[in-house]
């Protein structure tokens, strides 16, 4: 009974200090994180969630917003709906953020009726969906870079002005997998083709992490388009896909979209990575002369001095703090404070901002996402740049 | 202090509340939750009616498995049936939440008699497989009949609305959630009252004796599949209404799991055993996650390895609770019921 009470002695004292730690920063701008720190999502959630926590811990470092401080609070949700909701329905409750990262577009999904009526708070997430960049809909949500539409819109322009022989309409195959995050962007990518004169001679579907291709893989050799790209996959069935079009002696280029350009993609392919191509809205942890780049590089000497790569899914972390941060500045400029309405007002207001060469130059011009990438391609198990920023709206 | 327990008739004998005590607390504890929602915040109210969505479902699992004796590893399922009725119906048909809750339930009914069906063949583990198959069936189904089930994207579904007003917060969710939870509840306790639910447990206890009493076995283990169906599918219909939007991940084959889980924590074949199952397994992750949360900001490192810990603790408590009262949180409660019956003069 007496250890009962000194257990409990020890973990009221607990609470009361850390309570009042969380009241002493009281005066700061208050970012709240749905991460999915476990569950199957774990492998990229870690990373963004230490991407968007070391970005709002830069812009502390800077000063913040004229001296005010942002406060990241996170929470794990396990990539679980429920959970993850409850978790945002709690910290909202705690902290009255004014700004809010979710963990998968099924969230936002649920959340965006709520949002837009009652919650009023700016809400960045890891997805790059169409529907939640969709301003009139919904005008508190942004998507960190282009989505999946415009990452294939980005795509197209590029094969449409590098065709495989000169004079020739090049030819693309689509291969994705039979969910939402594989079929959101293949209505757009087949007008977006038809538009920029490039022919779509096949689209092949398949389960996600599908082992036996060979269907898809005979189809697409009838067809042998100049490029396929990927959408919906994190790692298989791509390396299979581009060994089995080698020995079938294919000439395709193989393209992938963000989650398809990651480094452990490119481990995995190893000497098949070589001329694998795709479009990432950032720039990658290499990429030394890129100014922001070396920001990222010096911080992470600083606190995590173990760190030796950062992955794509930490860059998408960071920008979306940056975007954040870019948000609550041009607020202040204007003079008005800095509440969730006030920040969804600036959204459209970002025009010609400069990312210090990490993600282009962003405006936020007809929907709630940036529209601009970089195309990459595989060189010596790097991504190195294959054009310059492409940006759809302009 | 209670130092008798007598009864003068057989209906105070057969009543559900039997002592002035038991009365007494049951006032309070309807009173406790009539006054829950004035004084929680939305964060609670939000995990109450999520609670009371598994309350539901796990009293309809352990009528099933817990009085009938019949596995079933497609309860999430039967939910999701219940869901989609609902989503469908309201964004289709535009009928409103009154109706569409019924309807969820019959339909999940009629779906739960056709999986039980193999039931007259098959028992124990082999039944446990073709539900199994059922699960697997309903959703490839959710996935893949996009016309109507909106595939992966799932469903939309609008707020809930009575008579002109509208139950868009969880606030007011809660007035909806509740008594209906308390409904089901009742329905279930009472059930076991009945000619029906003595023949699930006849037949749980030994089928062939129950046949020998003259109960038709297939009859009433399919009337167990429709009970435990109709309160899956409720619990669906309140859940969509609850999170506004329907998706087959929300309904994947380890949500049949946790089901069974709840029962199986909360005590086999009792309705209290349910609701503590279905308690335990909502909220305690939640707890664990708010404990973890206040060493927020300490050492992101220690943060690192502290989450992914969360879910080895809780499935630690789940052996823990099982290997120290294999027969449930009920159990445990009747015994702490039992210690506290003569306290403070226990000798």
């Amino acid at each position: 009974m007496k250890s009962l009470r000194v257990t409990l002695g020890v973990m009221l004292s607990l609470c009361l200090v850390l309570g009042a730690g969380a009241a002493l920063a009281a005066d700061t701008i208050k970012i709240t994180a749905q991460q999915p720190l476990t569950g199957r999502f774990a492998f990229a959630g870690k990373h963004i969630h230490q991407g968007l926590a070391d970005s709002i811990a830069y812009a502390n470092e800077q000063g913040g917003v004229d001296g005010q401080k942002f406060e990241y609070i996170y929470e794990d949700t396990g990539y679980d709906l429920k959970r993850a909701v409850a978790s945002f329905k709690k910290m909202v409750a705690k902290y009255s953020p004014v700004m809010n990262y979710g963990e998968s577009t099924g969230e936002g999904k649920a959340l965006a009726p709520e949002i837009n009526s009652r919650y009023h708070l700016v809400y960045g997430s890891t997805s790059f969906s169409q529907e939640l960049a969709d301003r009139a809909k919904n005008p508190y949500f942004f998507v960190s870079g282009p989505t999946y539409a415009q990452q294939f819109g980005i795509l197209l322009k590029y094969i449409a002005a590098h065709p495989k022989t000169k004079g020739k309409t090049p030819t693309v195959a689509f291969f994705h997998s039979d969910t939402e995050f594989g079929r959101d962007p293949i209505p757009y990518a087949r007008e977006m083709a038809k538009k920029l004169g490039v022919k779509v001679v096949a689209e092949e579907v398949t389960a996600v992490g599908a082992v036996d291709i060979t269907s898809q893989l005979l189809d697409l050799k009838r067809h042998n388009p100049d490029y396929c790209i990927f959408q919906g996959y994190v790692v298989p069935p791509i390396p299979s896909v581009i060994r089995g079009a080698k020995d079938f002696g294919l000439t395709t280029t193989f393209m992938g979209t963000f989650w398809t350009m990651s480094k452990m993609l490119l481990d995995k392919l190893g000497a098949d990575g070589e001329g694998y191509m795709g479009v990432m809205p950032y720039a990658y942890w290499y990429h030394t002369d890129v100014p922001m780049i070396k920001i990222i590089q010096d911080f992470n000497k600083r606190h995590h001095p173990d760190v030796k790569y950062r992955p794509n899914s930490y860059m998408q972390g960071w920008f979306t703090g940056m975007v954040y941060v870019k948000l609550a500045k041009m607020c202040k400029a204007k003079g008005l404070p800095i509440t969730g309405p006030n920040l969804k007002n600036m959204i459209p207001q970002v025009k010609d901002w400069d990312t210090k060469g990490f993600a282009g130059t962003v405006s936020f011009k007809h929907s709630n996402a940036t529209a601009v990438g970089k195309v990459y391609i595989g060189k010596g198990g790097k991504f190195m740049p294959a054009s310059d920023w492409i940006y759809l709206d302009k | 202090m209670r130092i008798g327990d007598y009864k003068e008739s057989y209906s105070a004998d057969e009543a559900v509340f039997r002592t002035g005590t038991v009365r007494v607390w049951m006032l309070l504890l309807f009173v406790a939750m009539a006054v829950f929602p004035f004084w929680a915040g939305p964060y609670l109210l939000y995990m109450a009616n999520l609670t009371g969505v598994a309350i539901i479902a796990a009293v309809g699992l352990n009528i099933l498995t817990g009085a009938a004796g019949q596995i079933s590893l497609g309860h999430a399922a039967f939910v999701g049936i219940g869901a989609y009725t609902a989503a469908i119906l309201t964004t289709r048909l535009g009928l409103p939440f009154l109706i569409c809750l019924p309807l969820s339930g019959i339909s999940a009914a009629f779906f739960g008699m056709i999986v039980g069906a193999p039931s007259m063949r098959m028992k124990g583990l082999y039944l446990c497989i073709a539900t199994l198959a059922a699960q697997m069936i309903f959703e490839f189904i959710f996935v893949h009949w996009t016309s109507v089930t909106g595939g992966i994207r799932g469903i939309n579904v609008p707020t809930a609305s009575i008579f002109g007003i509208s139950f868009d917060t969880e606030f007011k969710m809660y007035f909806i959630t509740v008594p209906i939870m308390v409904i089901a509840v009742s329905a279930a306790r009472n059930l076991f009252r009945t000619r029906v639910g003595r023949a699930f447990i006849a037949i749980r206890d030994r089928d062939i004796s129950a046949e020998l009493m003259g109960i038709n076995l297939f009859q009433y283990k399919l009337y167990a599949f429709a009970t435990s169906s109709f309160f899956a599918g409720v619990a669906g219909c309140l859940q969509v209404y609850i999170l506004k939007i329907v998706t087959p991940e929300h309904f994947p084959l380890h949500e049949s799991v946790r089901y069974l889980a709840m029962i199986i924590v909360g005590g086999l074949g009792s309705v209290l055993g349910s609701i503590f199952g279905a308690i335990f397994m909502t909220c305690v992750p939640e707890a664990l996650q708010s404990l973890l949360s206040l060493f927020q900001g300490i050492d992101d490192k220690i943060m690192s390895y502290l989450y992914p810990l969360q879910t080895v603790v809780f499935g630690m408590l789940i052996v823990v609770f099982l290997v120290f009262e294999p027969h449930g949180l009920a159990e445990m409660w009747r015994r702490l019921k039992d210690y506290f019956r003569l306290w403070p003069f226990e000798h």
